[in-house]
């Protein structure tokens, strides 16, 4: 799931700051899932907005709604005949959704109030912690569901580096070596022969967005 | 301690919380009568004989504090500073002469130091002929000792004067080593001998032999007597003119295996009255005299009862609200500060009331009738009660709206009293404005109330019980009494549990027979299914529709059942200390009694007992309360059949609490040897040559003693049963030492949290058997009262998942403290089952989606009730 983190109120007042109309978009997936941006935390900041404006003098008209998921064109349709007479759209959705509307509203101002943290998992109640840099070329494989690219400060394909120490990463004593969990776990599942084989670096250079199409799908011909 | 106005509260928690007339003070006047707004004094009232007739009878008749104004040495009665432990409460009491400011008596002074007297009026044969234990006064020094310190600004000097600290209850333990190691409580081993008064001061010298015998005087500001428990002499006249027989202590005489019974059939005791207990055991005793009484009767359960045929509902739905307020004068309460005529006016200006009533007290049954007649004649389909807290009588109104056809949901309340009245009592116009926003508030909620269907789900009528020891057959065998089925499980081979291994209680009561007994009447029983080797394997369903797989041999069963009793009971701990298992002459008090009953112990010229053994340290805090009357009833009994045997009891409290005290004294007489030892410097056991040496040391000849001893006896304390799986199956919670948990410490003693489950034995924690056959009628009777109704109608308060929106985010599940919403995978959606939802809202809040809503409390009804509050006035 992606997860993401409200925004630092500060920032959200001067992101907001001139204007006097603004609708508040929840999305009903991830961030919801990830109690940040559904329904309640929509109306929680709609509130807060709310409020510091007027205790500041520069009262705002504010409503809220929330969408099934803003990365999906079909669940932003029913803003279409809503959005006219804002000055800005706020929204609560993870960097995708913010473009995807961003796209389809492209006359109106559109203002991020989550900042998108990472692909993640659900620890306990409102604690989440990253797994996958969706690098696209998984090695979990290989290296016992462990993922190097995720879990280690350098994001090394082969390891450990020099820094590795008694299971503990060079950079802090909190860290684990995520090379030593790998040998650790491949240990116990008999497989540590693997762990020799070099897996060449990903290339990071010249990235462009990357694009999927499922097998079995295609664009639709006005796109191509 | 300050003089009581006639007319008076007995006490704050007072049941019924009313007025009663003090005729000692009462100068007969007779103005009360004139002046009372409701008219509810009868001023001449007079004594009337009614005769009822009944089939059982309940004893009950609680305790009187000891008087100790009749010992000198304390100087009650003669120094101001020197008071009694219920004294002392009132001086807590917010509620009391000092409202809750702890001052002296003498000269309103904060002291600085208080000293309390353990064992006033009781464990004293000397000076008042009470050689029993009062059981509480331990604990409540401790409690007043602790809210002491905390009330008093600086530094508190508290010192506990004791000879044994007895916190032998659940839980006890550890809050008297919070007193002691955290808040500074200080425990001192003496019985205070003679207090003067110092004139000029107040203050009061306590003076004491300490334990290395020196004579100590110590200065205090103030001394409470902590007084024990005694039977009020109403009391024995009753007992007298019913022909139930008393003992010594005037305590009601009962059979060690028949708790609550007396000697004449059909009459049944509990409480003090059955000997000196705290709140937990008493509210287990009445429950249990409940169970008796109630089997003697269980073919007439039913009969008396008036059934309330209720109008079938008018629908209201479609309709516009028309609301109707009552606002309510309370007597003087909200009357004498807010200006009611002016709140009516008002609230008739708001839309859809179209009614406006008010009353010297809507809650009385005239005003009953009127809101009845209105919601008739007005066609009224909301009410709206402006008065007290809906605590006190949101349900009864409710009821008046049933009674005539109206949705009990379609009420709200403004509660114009307790959060106005009385505390804007100085400003009176305020309070009237502010009684006006909260009658808005509530109108706009009115508006959005709907109908809600309270579903009603049948009951099983038989019960489950875990456990086949005394506890779970005694629990079965009442069920069976009250007319219900049973299936009993026992995990082992046969039935009787720890029992089996007991010979006598402390008594005399011939354990192996009664067991045996229990054992032919459980078999012999109609009603009960008795599964041995049975497992539980699993478990589903709610109150009342309860699901259980039981393994028995290589064969799974399904029980369908409406209540649960959990009687899973404990074992003797299994020491690794002194020894043990190491040589064969160290052994435990089980194994004791064992030898004395088959070998006998005239061949043992020494025996040491060591107390404490697996309690009362690091590992387990908790005191085991079983071992001191074990320990005192084998050496009585080794004492008995072998008087040359010398008996040594190493200790480090001695916990003979109620009438047991006497066993303890009578030991002592017979030559039992009885030495107090440290927790910090325990007993050593060691091998000597052939033999077996204890050395301690001794606190009063403060020397090392080496005692030869042919057996070394261990009190080892009891441990829970595992029940490890049995809980994560039947998702049952225990506390830090495996026992499990009931609902309410001391108000619901045998009742577990979950609706339809209940607890008794030394599952619950260590007890003897006395207090276990008590508590497994008492769990009997609460299934009782549970399975007895045929249907139960659930709240329509309960949370509901819109799971068209539900995100399945999982929130609900992780943070709902009853673990009701679950992930239900054929359907994959998140459920909230109606009959286990409690209510409590949490889930509703948490949701990230806003998709579920708790009944009557939906997010609409709140919001519009805030803006209501929020709203500009008109009119």
């Amino acid at each position: 799931m992606i997860v993401g983190k409200r925004k630092p109120f500060e920032e959200i007042k001067d992101l907001i700051g001139p204007y006097k109309k603004v609708l508040n978009v929840g999305c009903g997936t991830c961030v919801a899932v990830c109690l940040v941006g559904g329904e309640k935390e929509v109306d929680v900041l709609s509130a807060e907005i709310d409020m510091a404006r007027r205790l500041s003098k520069e009262p705002i008209d504010i409503d809220s709604i929330t969408v099934e998921r803003q990365c999906d064109r079909e669940y932003l349709e029913v803003l279409d005949d809503k959005v006219e007479g804002y000055d800005a759209l706020l929204t609560m959705a993870c960097g995708a959704g913010v473009q995807f509307l961003a796209e389809r509203f492209p006359e109106t101002p559109v203002l991020p109030m989550v900042d998108t943290t990472f692909i993640g998992v659900n620890q306990g109640v409102g604690w989440y912690e990253e797994r996958c840099r969706s690098c696209s070329s998984c090695v979990l494989g290989v290296t016992g569901g462990v993922c190097p690219v995720t879990m280690c400060a350098k994001s090394l394909y082969n390891g450990p580096c020099g820094g590795t120490n008694h299971g503990k990463c060079e950079i802090s004593d909190d860290q684990d070596c995520a090379w030593h969990m790998i040998y650790e776990r491949l240990e116990k599942q008999g497989r540590l022969d693997g762990i020799i084989a070099f897996t060449p670096a990903r290339e990071h250079e010249n990235q462009v967005p990357r694009t999927t199409i499922q097998p079995g799908y295609k664009k639709p011909e006005s796109e191509q | 301690m300050n003089d009581r106005a006639a007319t008076y509260i007995e006490y704050a928690q007072a049941v019924p919380l009313a007025y009663a007339i003090d005729m000692d003070a009462c100068v007969g006047c007779g103005l009360c009568e004139n002046m009372c707004l409701a008219g509810a004094v009868a001023y001449d009232d007079k004594v009337r004989q009614t005769d009822v007739q009944v089939g059982s009878i309940i004893l009950a008749p609680g305790t009187k504090p000891f008087d100790p104004a009749g010992l000198d040495h304390l100087g009650y009665g003669k120094f101001a500073n020197v008071v009694t432990s219920d004294g002392f409460e009132r001086i807590l009491s917010a509620g009391g002469p000092y409202y809750g400011h702890i001052m002296r008596p003498l000269d309103r002074a904060e002291p600085k130091s208080i000293a309390w007297l353990q064992c006033i009026g009781s464990r004293d044969t000397n000076q008042c002929g009470n050689g029993y234990c009062s059981s509480v006064c331990c604990m409540y020094a401790t409690k007043e000792a602790m809210i002491a310190k905390e009330h008093i600004h600086g530094d508190l000097d508290a010192v506990v004067f004791n000879m044994d600290m007895r916190t032998y209850g659940k839980d006890y333990e550890k809050y008297f080593m919070r007193a002691r190691d955290k808040e500074g409580v200080r425990y001192v081993k003496a019985r205070v001998h003679t207090i003067d008064e110092n004139h000029e001061t107040g203050d009061l010298s306590v003076r004491y032999v300490d334990e290395e015998g020196k004579v100590c005087v110590d200065e205090f500001s103030m001394v409470v007597l902590s007084v024990g428990l005694t039977i009020p002499e109403d009391a024995t006249r009753l007992a007298d003119r019913l022909g139930v027989e008393l003992n010594k202590y005037k305590y009601a005489k009962i059979d060690p295996l028949a708790p609550v019974e007396t000697n004449q059939p059909g009459i049944y005791v509990c409480g003090v009255f059955q000997g000196p207990k705290d709140i937990p055991e008493s509210v287990t005793e009445a429950s249990a005299a409940a169970c008796l009484a109630g089997a003697d009767l269980s073919a007439a359960r039913g009969t008396d009862v008036e059934t309330i045929v209720l109008p079938e509902q008018k629908e209201v739905a479609h309709q516009e609200p028309r609301i109707g307020v009552f606002v309510c004068n309370c007597g003087i309460n909200i009357g004498g500060v807010v200006d009611v005529p002016a709140v009516q006016e008002y609230a008739g200006t708001l839309d859809n009331v179209v009614f406006t009533d008010s009353n010297l007290f809507t809650c009385s049954q005239d005003t009953q009738e009127k809101i009845k007649e209105m919601i008739i004649e007005q066609g009224l389909n909301r009410v709206v009660v402006a008065s007290c807290s809906p605590k006190t009588h949101e349900g009864m109104f409710m009821e008046t709206l049933e009674a005539c056809g109206l949705n009990r949901y379609l009420f709200e309340m403004a509660n114009i009293r307790n959060q106005n009245s009385w505390i804007h009592s100085k400003t009176p116009d305020t309070a009237t404005e502010k009684a006006k926003d909260l009658v808005r508030a509530a109108v706009a909620r009115a508006r959005t109330l709907k109908a809600m269907e309270e579903k009603r789900i049948p009951v099983n009528q038989k019960a489950l019980v875990v456990g086949g020891g005394v506890a779970g057959m005694t629990a079965a065998l009442n069920l069976e009494r009250q007319g219900f089925p049973v299936v009993l499980l026992e995990k082992t081979d046969s039935l009787g549990g720890l029992a089996r291994r007991l010979h006598h209680t402390i008594e005399g009561a011939d354990v192996q027979a009664f067991v045996a007994k229990l054992v032919a009447d459980v078999s012999g029983a109609e009603k009960i299914e008795v599964l041995l080797g049975a497992e539980v394997v699993g478990f589903g369903g709610y109150q009342g529709n309860f699901t259980t797989e039981v393994a028995v041999g290589g064969d799974k069963r399904s029980i369908d059942h409406g209540a649960i009793v959990v009687a899973t009971g404990a074992v003797e701990y299994e020491p690794t200390e002194y020894l043990f298992g190491d040589d064969e002459r160290v052994i435990t008090q089980l194994d004791l009694s064992d030898r004395i009953a088959e070998k006998g112990v005239a061949d043992v010229d020494t025996v040491v007992m060591i107390q404490c053994v697996g309690s009362r340290n690091d590992e387990m805090q908790e005191c085991s309360r079983i071992c001191c009357q074990n320990a005192v009833k084998n050496a009585l009994a080794i004492k008995e059949q072998s008087p040359d045997t010398q008996v040594f009891v190493l200790y480090r409290d001695i916990r003979t609490y109620g009438q047991m005290e006497d066993y303890y004294r009578e030991a002592r007489e017979k030559d039992v040897i009885f030495i107090r030892f440290k927790e910090e410097e325990p007993p050593i056991v060691e091998k000597s040559g052939d033999g077996l040496v204890v050395r301690v040391k001794d606190h009063i000849l403060g020397q090392q003693v080496a005692i030869e001893a042919d057996l070394v006896t261990l009190s080892a304390g009891l441990r829970a049963a595992d029940t490890e799986t049995l809980c994560r199956t039947m998702k049952l919670n225990t506390n830090l030492e495996n026992y499990f948990m009931e609902a309410h410490v001391k108000l619901r003693p045998v009742d577990m949290p979950g609706a339809g489950i209940f607890l008794c034995g030394t599952a619950h924690g260590p007890k003897l058997i006395t207090e276990t056959l008590a508590q497994a009628q008492a769990a009997a009777s609460r299934a009782t009262t549970f399975l007895a109704k045929p249907e139960i109608k659930l709240s329509a308060i309960t949370a509901k998942v819109d799971t068209d929106h539900c995100v399945k985010c999982l929130t609900c599940v992780r943070n709902c403290p009853f673990d009701v919403p679950v992930f239900d995978n054929n359907e994959k959606l998140i459920k909230i089952d109606e009959a286990m939802c409690h209510g409590c809202g949490v889930c509703a809040c948490v949701c990230p989606r806003q998709t579920i809503q708790l009944g009557f409390y939906e997010d609409d009804q709140l919001i519009s009730k805030v803006d209501g509050l929020l709203a500009e006035k008109t009119g």
